[in-house]
């Protein structure tokens, strides 16, 4: 107590430098910084922010990123970017957009969400208003459907409160138990509000493996009765796949009010992928890692996947999955012709 | 500590009591405590500068470490006996994962085959190239199915605490390596709960599992890849002609079909989520006897070549006439040694 003392009588002196003028004037400029800081325009470029109501999607961009990213998908690519630059441009839709999307394994379906999910919001996955749940991670126990009903009411009430422009990406569809998603249901209806939240700004994706089958069937009869395969059409595929999916036990949506209220907007089909389209995805690949495109590689990797049906071969089965390992295995083989030509 | 701190505080008001005068805006204490704060802060970033704070602690392991290629490839060399598959495809593998800047799974190794051929060896050494203290190390970690999941009726208990130990091991350090252990006997149902986070996802509940390394240790498909061995011998061509392609189809379709695989009917296999299959060879005599020689030497003995004849022949072999893979691969061989070499 008496150091204090003394120190402050030491300090006495250097107190007459505190001036009313200079220090009003500190704060007033700190205040003016401060409000010029949390203006959006400056502090959105720093801070993720929820889009504005006038915020429009880049038709172009989605477009150029949909056709150098995705291989083989003509009839995905086609409707989303309809679905989804009709929605954007829509100023007042009359319910949220609601996408399924349905097809074998390693056709495409996360990659083209996550790809949405960029467009809509720049971090994509990353960003606080995208939201993925997986049947299998995020609602394990059948025994708890009532908790993860109300917790997923809740959640998805609360984001969309925060920010009207949230998307919500539900994977393993078939594998979620069919009553949790009647829990959400609610919100993808024609209302105007609910509870006071208006959800027709919000964008649901839903992937699922169920009707891969059936769609593999459809790709399969246009092969065999000599048709291109861009030819294929969605209304060839939409009744069937609908009334397949709402039969198929395992699909989620069995017997769900969903397709029986017809609140899915667009059924999405992802047609398997074809000999070359492997070879797109090796190629993609090995640009990404930035090895030159050396086409005997391309061709062994695409050679060491597996092909259905067992007489024709033609289908890939699993899509582009594991092309990276596979690559791995061929990689000081390309790594080394990389270095002769570099 | 009180005294010292006082005469500290009043030799630094003395020092700086004549800048008082000319500058009376100066106040010392706050000048004074701004230099020692500025002077612990650079201390502090000195100490906890990633390089030299890892000569001390474990640290996780950072991208650009080639190091653990290449120790990975000398050791299976070194001490994995009769198993070129494996040294080609695990070395191949794990160089790949680590030098993928992107890569857009974990990698996830799948190793099969006959007991005392080499699995669990092959994953210590490869958690030894990774991280240094081997399977010690905090961010390795290893499930054995039998030991860590007994019971069947706890499943539902045992799949919350895994998916919770992964996910917290995994957002402290990226390239955590999972081994487990005795898949064979692990239920169905539990290594689905793992499937989401050996998918192609960017990031789920805000962590990434892309950089991980999950390796499977069973004996499932141990016949299958006998089989294929014992016709390439009977067909007299070498050991070393047998290529990974004739094993891995006739695995994957035997290994998901066989009950007791644990992989049985799993989406583990339906998705593709394993990125390779890697055959373990069973082991024939001369490949004992190198595992002999091996720990007589790692003991310190002489080698005597009787001896070591000796315990090779003790092993037993099948098939019944043939005779040329050992039952036990190298397991039992330093018990025998002990029997041999009394001191």
């Amino acid at each position: 107590m008496p150091r204090a003392a003394a120190l402050l009588w030491l300090l006495l002196p250097g107190l007459a430098a505190l001036e009313p003028l200079s220090v009003g004037l500190a704060i007033g400029v700190a205040s003016a910084l401060t409000g010029y800081l949390s203006h959006p325009s400056f502090y959105c470029s720093y801070v993720e922010c929820c889009p504005s109501a006038g915020h429009r999607l880049n038709a172009t961009a989605l477009k150029v990123q949909l056709d150098t990213k995705l291989f083989g998908q003509h009839l995905a690519k086609d409707v989303v970017l309809k679905a989804v630059m009709g929605f954007s441009n829509n100023p007042s839709p009359k319910k949220p957009l609601t996408l399924s999307l349905h097809g074998w394994a390693g056709t495409g379906k996360n990659f083209l969400s996550q790809i949405l999910a960029e467009h809509v919001h720049r971090a994509g996955l990353r960003s606080k208003f995208v939201h993925l749940f997986l049947a299998t991670l995020h609602f394990p126990h059948h025994d708890q459907l009532k908790l993860y009903k109300e917790q997923l009411q809740n959640w998805i009430r609360g984001n969309v409160s925060a920010c009207p422009h949230s998307v919500f990406i539900f994977d393993e569809m078939d594998k979620m138990h069919p009553g949790l998603i009647d829990a959400i249901k609610p919100f993808l209806d024609y209302y105007e509000q609910v509870d006071g939240v208006s959800y027709r700004k919000a964008i649901f994706i839903f992937l699922s493996n169920a009707g891969g089958d059936l769609i593999n069937k459809a790709a399969l009869d246009f092969w065999t009765s000599g048709r291109h395969r861009e030819e294929i059409q969605l209304k060839d595929l939409e009744s069937m796949l609908s009334v397949g999916i709402f039969n198929n036990k395992n699909s989620g949506l069995w017997h769900s009010s969903l397709i029986d209220r017809n609140l899915i907007d667009y059924f999405v089909p992802f047609l398997p992928l074809e000999h070359r389209h492997v070879k797109m995805c090796v190629r993609a690949e090995m640009r990404a890692r930035g090895y030159a495109v050396d086409e005997n590689v391309v061709q062994a990797v695409a050679d060491e996947m597996t092909f259905f049906p067992k007489e024709q071969k033609i289908y890939s089965d699993k899509g582009c999955k594991t092309v990276q390992a596979k690559l791995d295995i061929h990689e000081d083989i390309a790594m080394r012709d990389t270095k002769v030509k570099g | 500590m009180k005294l010292w701190w006082g005469a500290l505080r009043a030799a630094l008001g003395l020092a700086l009591l004549p800048l008082l005068r000319p500058a009376n805006a100066v106040e010392p204490i706050s000048l004074g405590l701004a230099i020692a704060g500025a002077a612990a802060s650079a201390l502090t970033g000195i100490i906890s500068y990633p390089r030299l704070y890892c000569y001390f602690r474990e640290c996780c392991l950072q991208r650009h470490d080639q190091r653990a290629a290449a120790a990975l490839q000398e050791n299976l060399d070194r001490k994995l006996f009769g198993q070129h598959l494996v040294n080609k495809v695990v070395v191949k593998a794990v160089k790949g994962f680590l030098n993928n800047t992107n890569a857009k799974k974990p990698l996830a190794l799948s190793l099969h085959g006959w007991t005392g051929t080499g699995k669990n060896f092959v994953s210590k050494i490869v958690a030894e190239s990774l991280y240094k203290r081997g399977l010690q190390s905090k961010y390795v970690h290893q499930f054995v199915a039998t030991l860590h999941f007994p019971h069947a009726h706890s499943i539902n208990l045992y799949k919350d605490q895994l998916q919770s130990w992964i996910r917290g091991n995994v957002s402290i350090c990226p390239r955590s390596l999972f081994i487990f252990d005795e898949m064979d006997k692990m239920h169905a149902g539990l290594i689905d709960s793992i499937k989401p986070f050996l998918d192609y996802y960017e990031l789920l509940d805000g962590v990434s599992y892309r950089q991980a390394i999950f390796i499977f240790l069973s004996n499932a498909g141990a016949e299958k890849i006998t089989e294929v061995a014992l016709d390439f011998w009977r067909n007299g061509r070498t050991r070393e002609e047998i290529l990974l392609t004739d094993i891995q189809n006739a695995l994957s379709v035997s290994v998901f079909n066989n009950k007791n695989s644990g992989f049985w009917h799993s989406t583990l296999i339906d998705k593709n989520l394993i990125d390779y299959f890697v055959p373990f060879l069973p082991l024939e005599y001369k490949h004992v006897k190198m595992c002999v020689r091996v720990e007589i030497e790692s003991r310190g003995y002489a080698v005597d070549e009787d001896i070591l004849t000796r315990i090779a022949d003790e092993m037993t072999y099948f098939p019944k006439e043939e005779r040329i893979y050992s039952d036990k691969g190298c397991k039992t061989v330093d018990a025998k040694l002990d029997y041999y070499y009394d001191f």
